[in-house]
């Protein structure tokens, strides 16, 4: 009786969620039955959710908007020409999977997953199951992803497959179907997990309390096989990556993180006899295992697409040889083909013996006589679609279409290609899509969803990973659902009946460092990491002379107007304003300078070129320091009222100095000080240090009142100097701050003592003992200051030290750095 | 007949190369009424390391890397080849008979029709190429006789004229120009071909160079040239059709690769390492052995 009330008061309470929760008639809905009764997995959630009220619901779902924001969660849109990335669109309601509907549905997807390896081991081996004729050669030949190359090449490891995803929806019925298969490169797990771990933060009793399966222990068993999959100690396993344009970079960055791989761009690796290598700064390292997610196609301009300029020269003779596992392996999205979904269910008995459990969507390949035939009788119950994948021949870039929605003229062409080449076509049956629960202007509302589910292989067969990346439609009659069109994602949860083991989603920060260790640092990565931190130095020294100008300006003695021309030269000789630019407008000098975009002095530019050298190497800032380099970058970039005034130029200028002053902080802060931190601070410290003897140059021996004033402002040291000097400003002990006190950290000397000090640490290349070569510079500039004498130090001495260090810089980077352009050969000589 | 085939294909780059990889396909094998009596391949620098083996079509590749900077790449090859082919027009199936076939095939060995139906890096499929084939091929006409007249056609409609396209020139491309040259007419013809859904393979070669002044140079010679395969069923087999010169491939034509466009058997492939640009010098003789 006890237990009755308490469900009746439960229902109750959960009323309000539910009231105008309608889904569209002859659809199945997740949450709700044809009754509109709250189906039993459900309801524990809506108590819950109920109970803490619609106010509270909104303002966590809001922080968990805001935890996405925050941890750099985008997705890049293609069709958008900027290659802009737009926030990541979290559905805030789980989808809620029933433990026992799992256990069947999970031993679908490893039937499935073992059916589509042996697939691909035929297409690529002996060809039986077209030799049969259980397959049209047509299916496998026509598929562009057919990689001939790799004919007759057993993958290492003996697995195609090694990460497989399958999309799922569920019929009217209430059975799920599969509608596509993903065996390239398959993306979104690495969104599933930044979603699971937005909602868990957000509602943490909730989902304690539900006992939601764990997604750690999947990545955990991922992980681990791949890593025995190395022979060497020394190896480690990278992801390949094509890059940061590519719609799902934040994910390869994310994962690699998260897994402890190295994250890789076709540049890092490098083909020899003996096997792919990484290029570090400490030279070669041995790749045995690479995580693909660059579309095999792109990954070898020799014997595959040679226009290709992100993959590795040679892979695939390293793939013949044997020497380096791909997971997956190179030309496995041949099993992505649309058309095999028709032969898949008759394949089935033959190659596992037992039929699939978990079917897939109706589809027929119309390069069949009959297939194409009946078909035509029933256009209008079918959605005409690439046999292979991608866009629909001669469609523009439609992926599919609707045989009832076809214009008279569509349909007619249509039928003409399909009575040309059947081949290029299949026919699928439309189905209509369940429903589930997003969370939407305080209430629930029903929409149609796909969901997408994970397996990998371990050496205990295939795990499945309990939950998924759900891609829910915007519009209630939403038939295709996809993230490039609108929509957005969610979580799955699957629930357990039994207690889940309590393991932290995310490694603590100390358990990376601890498996990276002093792992390779490719070269690439040290190069971005050097002119990231250039740039921003330079934009903070560019910062710097723009507030010592609009701080004089009001000033009208003449001794301070010839000390604002001076630095209006300075910047000027920097290429941040024009030329042509009058002295006599300070105001206009300084906007000029926060706002000319195209010239390389000034800040936009700076800013811009320090974002992008960090976007290559996302993995490697922490959240919250990428999170500061876009923040400065949005600064640089708002408009400015027209005409500036001096307070707007100070406070801009003010405001973008304080964020890089917490991104140093940051990664002073919260960077492993490995080698990637080391050359981080080279370019810090060089460029300080270039610029600490511009400024020394023209303030120092300027001979004009106030010049010296401006010196220890740009260097920071006011304060230092008015504790020790209870005077004016003299040029020697001006010097020999802003230049020779070690222990002042933005002196010369001491970006001397530090960049010796980073040299030693940087791997040697030569093994031979002796300094490495820029070693020998920076150890000669470090001796010559530290035995300097204040007095002695004149203009030309500081124009020798300027030109030293930028020889440094070039000599660290010759050392450390690939400095040759990769190209093709072309041949124009045919008859 | 047989030839005595020399060609040197040298690179000069504008700044010193510090490492390459390349992939050569010029050397030729012994194929249906050719025969390979001698080949080599002279390679200037010496490679590090060099492989040699075959690709998925059967052509014979060398792999080589370069270690060492280097300011040319110079490529020989000399070889002895004997041709004999039979090249009277023969009797064929229709052509929708050799389609369906195709699509119905249970061979994904190299030389199925399965591989020549589709669209390739180079060649895309194209409504008014198809349309332009379209008109050889009347219902129930034999795939061949169909085929040769389309091949007729190209002759009579497009210019020859080098300097027009370039490697890089799609076949919608040099169709619109109406010229081009060997690789152009080639590539419009299986693109028409496989558009009305027929099997048709891309070949690159040589010609036989004229040995006198007043014997008839054809169109192609003293430069690699290429040309296309028809497939016409497993009873007649593959077809060489010549559209730069409206001729069958006969005892003139030496086969080096073969292919589904010019991509699969571009005789060089490489990425180099280097800052600078290329120029590219190819001489090529075909002459009669005595």
């Amino acid at each position: 009786m006890a237990g009755q009330r308490e469900r009746a008061s439960e229902q109750g309470g959960i009323e309000p969620l539910l009231s105008g929760y309608r889904p569209p008639p002859g659809t199945f809905d997740e949450m709700v039955d044809r009754e509109g009764r709250v189906r039993a997995h459900w309801q524990p959630l809506l108590a819950m959710l109920a109970r803490l009220g619609p106010n509270e619901l909104s303002r966590r779902f809001a922080a968990a908007d805001r935890h996405l924001r925050d941890s750099g969660v985008f997705y890049r849109v293609y069709e958008d020409a900027s290659g802009a990335e737009r926030p990541w669109p979290l559905s805030h309601m789980p989808l809620l999977i029933d433990g026992a509907e799992w256990q069947a549905l999970k031993a679908g997807l490893v039937q499935r997953a073992e059916l589509l390896e042996a697939v691909l081991a035929d297409a690529y081996g002996p060809a039986n199951l077209v030799r049969e004729g259980r397959l049209p050669a047509v299916v496998i030949a026509g598929n562009p992803e057919f990689l001939r190359p790799l004919v007759g090449v057993a993958p290492a490891g003996g697995a195609h497959l090694r990460f497989y995803a399958v999309d799922v929806g569920r019929s009217p019925g209430g059975h799920w179907w599969v509608l596509g298969d993903r065996t390239q490169a398959p993306s979104g797990a690495g969104y599933a997990l930044e979603n699971r771990l937005a909602l868990s933060r957000v509602m943490p009793e909730v989902y304690r309390g539900l006992k939601v399966e764990r997604l750690a222990p999947f990545f955990q068993a991922f992980q681990a096989e791949l890593s025995a999959l190395n022979r060497q100690d020394d190896s480690r396993v990278c992801v390949l990556t094509p890059g940061p344009m590519n719609e799902t970079y934040f994910e390869h960055a994310y994962l690699a993180r998260y897994l402890g791989f190295l994250l890789v761009e076709g540049e890092d690796l490098t083909v020899r006899e003996d096997g792919v290598f990484i290029r570090t700064v400490s030279g070669l390292k041995r790749a045995e295992v690479l995580v693909r997610r660059l579309d095999a196609d792109f990954a070898d301009p020799l014997e595959l697409n040679a226009r290709s300029r992100l993959g590795v020269p040679g892979l695939v003779q390293a793939v013949r040889d044997g020497t380096v596992v791909i997971a997956n392996a190179l030309g496995s999205g041949v099993a992505e083909a649309r058309a095999l979904l028709s032969f898949l269910p008759a394949l089935a008995p033959t190659v596992l013996r037992s039929d699939l459990t978990l079917p897939n969507v109706a589809t027929w390949w119309l390069g069949q006589t009959r297939a194409r035939d009946e078909i035509i009788d029933r256009l209008d119950e079918m959605v005409i679609a690439s046999a292979f994948l991608g866009e629909l021949p001669g469609h523009g870039e439609r992926r599919e279409v609707l045989g009832a929605m076809l214009e008279p003229e569509e349909r007619t062409r249509i039928l003409e290609q399909i009575a040309h080449r059947g081949i290029d076509f299949v026919a699928k049956e439309a189905v209509t899509l369940s429903t589930t629960p997003v969370w939407h202007n305080g209430r629930l509302e029903p929409r149609p969803f796909t969901l997408r589910l994970f397996l990998a292989r371990t050496s205990d067969g295939w795990r499945v990973m309990p939950g998924g990346f759900v891609r829910v439609a915007d519009d209630i009659d939403a038939r295709a659902v996809s993230l490039q069109r609108g929509g957005s994602t969610g979580d799955a949860w699957v629930l357990s009946d039994k207690p889940v083991a309590e393991t932290t989603l995310l490694p603590a920060p100390d358990r990376i460092s601890i498996t990276r260790g002093t792992g390779p640092l490719p070269s690439r990565a040290a190069a971005n990491l050097f002119w990231v931190a250039r740039y921003v130095e330079r934009a903070e020294a560019t910062l710097r002379l723009v507030r010592a100008l609009v701080s004089r300006v009001s000033d009208s003695d003449e001794a301070t107007t010839r000390v604002v021309v001076q630095i209006c030269s300075l910047l000027r000789a920097w290429d941040a304003v024009p030329n042509d630019l009058p002295h006599v407008r300070p105001v206009l000098v300084a906007s000029a300078t926060l706002q000319g975009s195209d010239l390389e002095g000034a800040l936009p530019y700076l800013v811009g070129a320090a974002q992008s050298a960090a976007s290559v190497i996302r993995d490697r800032f922490s959240p919250d320091a990428w999170r500061a380099l876009t923040d400065l970058f949005e600064l640089i970039n708002a408009p400015i009222d027209h005409p500036p005034t001096e307070s707007m130029i100070f406070e801009r200028t003010n405001g973008a100095l304080r964020i890089i002053a917490s991104f140093s902080g940051l990664a002073q802060e919260n960077m492993s000080q490995l080698a990637g931190w080391r050359f981080l601070e080279l370019g810090r410290r060089i460029e300080r240090a270039i610029a600490t003897c511009r400024f020394v140059r023209e303030f120092a021996f300027a001979k004009l009142d106030g010049a010296l004033d401006v010196l220890l402002e740009l260097a920071d040291s006011q304060i230092t100097y008015r504790l020790r000097y209870v005077m004016v400003p003299a040029a020697a002990p001006v010097i020999d701050l802003v230049v020779l006190d070690p222990n002042n950290p933005r002196s010369l000397a001491y970006q001397l003592s530090r960049i010796e000090a980073h040299l030693a640490a940087l791997p040697q290349r030569s093994g031979d003992g002796r300094l490495s070569p820029p070693e020998q510079i920076a150890t000669a500039l470090a001796a010559q200051i530290r035995t300097a004498n204040a007095t002695a130090l004149d203009k030309p001495a500081f124009l020798a030290l300027e030109e030293a260090l930028m020889k440094l810089a070039d000599l660290i980077a010759s050392t450390y750095f690939t400095t040759h352009e990769r190209a093709e050969v072309r041949w124009e000589a045919l008859g | 007949m047989i030839y005595d085939i020399r060609q040197t294909t040298t690179y000069h780059y504008a700044s010193s190369v510090a490492y390459a990889r390349h992939v050569l396909r010029l050397t030729p094998i012994d194929r249906l009424g050719q025969r390979v009596h001698a080949a080599a391949l002279d390679i200037e620098p010496a490679p590090i390391e060099r492989r040699e083996g075959h690709d998925f079509f059967g052509n014979r590749m060398t792999w080589i890397e370069l270690d060492q900077p280097h300011d040319t790449l110079s490529v020989r090859v000399a070889a002895r080849v004997a041709i004999k082919r039979d090249v009277a027009p023969e009797a064929t199936p229709p052509w929708e008979v050799i389609r369906e076939a195709a699509f119905a095939s249970t061979d994904l060995s190299p030389n199925s029709p399965a591989h020549y139906l589709f669209p390739s890096r180079q060649v895309s499929l194209d409504p008014e190429i198809r349309a332009y084939a379209a008109d050889s091929f009347s219902a129930g006409r034999p795939v061949l006789d169909a085929a040769v007249d389309l091949m007729r056609r190209i002759k009579a409609d497009f210019v020859y004229e080098i300097g027009a396209t370039t490697a890089s020139t799609t076949p919608p491309m040099s169709f619109a120009l109406r010229r081009g040259v060997c690789q152009d007419f080639a590539h419009i013809m299986i693109s028409g071909m496989r558009g009305l859904g027929l099997p048709a393979a891309y070949v690159s070669g040589y010609l036989r160079t004229a040995q006198s002044a007043g014997e008839e140079q054809l169109e192609g010679a003293g430069a690699m040239h290429a040309w296309v395969l028809v497939g016409c069923g497993e009873d007649v087999g593959w077809r060489g059709l010549d559209p730069t010169n409206g001729i069958f491939a006969g005892d003139d034509h030496v086969v080096l690769a073969i292919g589904r466009d010019y991509a699969d058997v571009a005789p060089i492939d490489g990425v180099i390492f280097a800052s600078g640009g290329q120029r590219l010098e190819v001489s090529v003789s075909v002459t009669p052995a005595e």
